[in-house]
């Protein structure tokens, strides 16, 4: 179910009342596992045993490879889970992916394949709770804990449902004290954690749904009819789109989880406000960035091995990342286009002005604008169903291509004017981390400010959006 | 965070409970404003119908007492024909709207034939624009959504949601905050809608909030236009395309069902242009003849069914829905396609 049904009210506070009402912490966590399955099994009780079973297999195969003295059993072990993990994976989101680009090599070898189409629905949520499963493995694995013994705990690290469909992507060292050591609602947290959810609520249904999500979507819909002004407020309202739509699922699980006592990580800072590309993956889906980091780009070799090979493990760890977000090349081109800037702006800092990297403020400014502009147009391949739109949607992003037209309609202002006031945010609060800050404000200055956001998502009806990170 | 009740929870729970307060009573408030403008402007509040309702109707075909009988078609039907004076009409039989405005019909027909729960009486609007393959699938979204996406967690959602548009004005997109703000940008104001919908997606259309006469022509501009669009046909491709049928009337026939073609009443611009495209000999006639497994009904000849005023040609003002409806299930009994 998603947090912006009614539904999701209605079992949000059954759950909080009983869960509260339970004396025992193994009881109350019982109940949260359970609870999380009926909160996955809402969209389709189908996949149901296959994240029980990823889950249980995961957990049995960690402590196999935690018993194993001997190195070679060990990685066995590993590979094992690897394969299965990734080929789960595989089979439910990339098997299309791969036989068209297989049928695509035979074409050019003169060879005529036609790949029978399998109407496969892909399990919500399996990139995030396989990455989950990867990371307490390839932990384990690592040495750098003992495995749980209890299989309820595990399981419910990775079912926990306020981030069991589209993240933060918590580690287990994350969550493990948090599950082992009795926890309730507080009167702060409850307070703080539904502020949360109803910011993270705004974000999705008043800016994501109703601001940005229109104006991106007829743009995306007709590249073709679109004047320069009106391809730029579509991708500008893309721009807007994503991220509110992401960080308000995001600001939601993390309220979620603190009305019920856990911590969840932060998983945006403000990324609009990035200075440099490096400084963008520290804030946009950090808890997805940090997996990439320490499972694959370490794994790969990291900077240990020469500057040519550093270059070489960045490209392919943004590929896979891009490639991790879909099946399609227009994902692939994505991850590699933030690969090249982050290889641009590394070879720029160490070869080119190593001295001058700390620049005047203005500078900095300038580069955040840079960087800004350079993400908003990668978003084109991110959002276009397929290269040749992107390459339209460029092209229209010239005045000319088009007509000259300049005419926003009322919407596309909104869309233009929402960025604009989401950029400024991100740059008044930057430096600032929000529920600290917020812990200076005077409660009237939150009441209103929750009861404007209030009202707002209540006069900002319409269908339901499923949340974009849904269908990674 | 603490992860318990301590006595330094409490001011911080003081701070939270204050400002939770002053939040519900503003949003409340903002809320209770702009209900009571809308309404002071003469709005009432409005079902939405969508693909929710619709799959909601469509559960409704497997389950519950009496035998199912889908009313499927466009607006016609969604809006002449009257589901609870039908079963109070039909009591034997549970009839489910699965009409969509705008919408010809044929996809849904082709899913309830696939449906091997489905053991039921279809009552399908027939037009012959509608038939053309080109509009087979335009009731498919609404079957793929009712097949991949609907769950109990979307029909307990569309139920709460159906509440609240019941009783809000506000909870129509028409009258959210964007909206206002662009009519107070732009000057005009919202649509005075004139069809009010129901939760099982029947609609009443209301023609003294509207000028029938101004309708009537735009219909009639809006079908020339359509007609103007059309890919080129004959009755012969028309029927041949149409050899599928046979498959879907016969599995429902085989479950013990039937399969009921209702050619909806017409009148004026509408059914001179409608005879003109597709003369009634050459396309309806030769398919009742084709299909011999089917029942056949045309309202138009039927005294009791073409003997309403439709306002604009084509749809029944809601006045009119009960005695529709009743003459409607009168002629279906009496011609031996339904019993009571």
């Amino acid at each position: 179910m998603q947090f912006d049904s009614f539904t999701f009210v209605v079992f949000f506070a059954v759950v909080l009342c009983v869960y509260n009402a339970l004396r025992g912490w193994a009881a109350r966590k019982w109940f949260l596992l359970i609870a999380s399955y009926v909160f996955y099994a809402a969209w389709n009780p189908l996949f149901l045993p296959l994240l029980i079973g990823s889950a249980t297999l995961d957990f049995w195969i960690a402590r196999r490879i935690h018993a194993s003295a001997r190195p070679g059993a060990r990685k066995r072990w590993i590979v094992a889970t690897l394969l299965i993990n990734l080929g789960v994976l595989g089979l439910f989101k990339y098997h299309a992916f791969l036989l068209d680009n297989f049928a695509a090599l035979l074409a050019l070898a003169g060879l005529r394949y036609v790949p029978a189409r399998f109407d496969i629905v892909l399990p919500i949520g399996i990139s995030f709770y396989t990455f989950h499963s990867l990371s307490y493995c390839l932990d384990i694995y690592r040495g750098k804990f003992e495995p749980t013994r209890n299989w309820r705990d595990y399981a419910l690290y990775v079912a926990f449902f306020p981030q069991l469909v589209a993240g933060p992507i918590t580690r287990f060292t994350q969550m493990r004290e948090q599950i082992e050591t009795p926890r309730r609602t507080t009167r702060e947290s409850l307070g703080l954690g539904c502020a949360l959810l109803v910011l993270g609520l705004f974000e999705k249904c008043v800016l994501a749904d109703t601001v940005f999500a229109p104006v991106a979507d007829t743009f995306f819909n007709a590249v073709g009819t679109a004047h320069a002004a009106a391809a730029w407020s579509g991708t500008l309202a893309f721009s807007g789109q994503i991220f509110c739509d992401f960080a308000g699922y995001s600001t939601c699980a993390i309220g979620a989880a603190l009305v019920l006592g856990f911590t969840l990580p932060i998983n945006f800072r403000y990324p609009y406000a990035a200075i440099g590309f490096s400084d963008f993956w520290r804030r946009w889906h950090i808890s997805l960035s940090t997996w990439l980091r320490d499972y694959l780009y370490v794994s790969l070799g990291g900077n240990r091995r020469g500057a040519w090979r550093t270059y070489v493990n960045l490209m392919l760890t943004m590929l896979i990342g891009g490639l991790w977000h879909g099946a399609a090349w227009t994902f692939v081109i994505w991850g590699g286009l933030h690969g090249l800037f982050l290889a641009a702006e590394r070879f720029t800092r160490e070869r080119l002005l190593p001295a001058n990297w700390q620049a005047p403020a203005l500078l900095r400014f300038g580069y955040g604008l840079l960087t800004l502009l350079l993400v908003t147009l990668t978003w084109i391949w991110f959002r276009a169903p397929d290269a040749t739109t992107a390459w339209q949607a460029f092209a229209h992003l010239l005045p000319g291509t088009a007509g000259n037209g300049t005419d926003l309609d009322s919407g596309q202002m909104f869309a233009v004017v929402g960025f604009a006031l989401v950029t400024a945010v991100h740059w008044l609060m930057r430096d600032r981390d929000l529920l600290t800050w917020q812990q200076r404000l005077p409660a009237p200055v939150i009441g209103i400010a929750l009861g404007l956001m209030l009202a707002m998502i209540m006069l900002s009806p319409g269908d339901n959006h499923a949340f974009i990170y849904f269908q990674f | 965070m603490r992860s318990s009740t301590s006595s330094s929870d409490a001011p911080a729970g003081r701070r939270w409970l204050g400002a939770w307060l002053l939040a519900v009573a503003l949003a409340v408030a903002i809320c209770a404003l702009a209900e009571a403008h809308w309404r002071a402007a003469g709005y009432r509040p409005n079902i939405l119908d969508s693909r929710q309702l619709w799959a909601q109707q469509r559960e409704r075909v497997d389950s519950g007492s009496g035998v199912p009988l889908a009313l499927l078609g466009a607006s016609r039907t969604e809006f002449g024909i009257d589901p609870k004076r039908l079963r109070e009409r039909l009591p034997k039989y549970r009839p489910v709207m699965l009409a969509v405005d705008a919408h010809y019909p044929l996809a849904t027909l082709r899913d309830l034939a696939a449906d091997e729960s489905f053991r039921g009486v279809v009552l399908c609007d027939l037009d012959a624009v509608g038939y053309l393959r080109v509009y087979w699938d335009m009731q498919q979204p609404y079957v793929d959504y009712f097949h991949k996406q609907w769950t109990p967690s979307w029909n307990l959602h569309r139920r709460l949601l159906t509440d609240w548009q019941r009783n809000a004005v506000i909870a129509n997109p028409a009258f959210g905050w964007k909206a206002s703000l662009t009519h107070a940008l732009e000057g005009g104001e919202p649509f005075h809608d004139y069809i009010r919908y129901y939760a099982n997606r029947s609609g009443d259309i209301d023609y003294r909030q509207t000028d029938p006469e101004s309708t009537k022509r735009h219909f009639a501009q809006t079908m020339e236009g359509n007609i103007a669009a059309l890919p080129p046909h004959d009755p012969q491709r028309w029927l041949g395309d149409l050899a599928p049928m046979h498959a879907w009337i016969g599995a429902i026939a085989a479950r013990g069902g039937s399969v009921i073609f209702y050619s909806s009443p017409v009148n004026g611009l509408q059914r001179d242009a409608l005879q003109r495209v597709f003369p009634r000999e050459q396309y309806r006639d030769r398919l009742v003849a084709a299909f011999p497994e089917a029942h056949f009904l045309d309202a138009l000849d039927v005294p009791a069914l073409s003997r309403f005023d439709l306002p604009d040609d084509s749809h029944m003002d809601y006045r009119d829905k009960p005695a529709y409806t009743d003459a409607l299930a009168a002629t279906l009994v009496e011609r031996g396609y339904l019993s009571r």
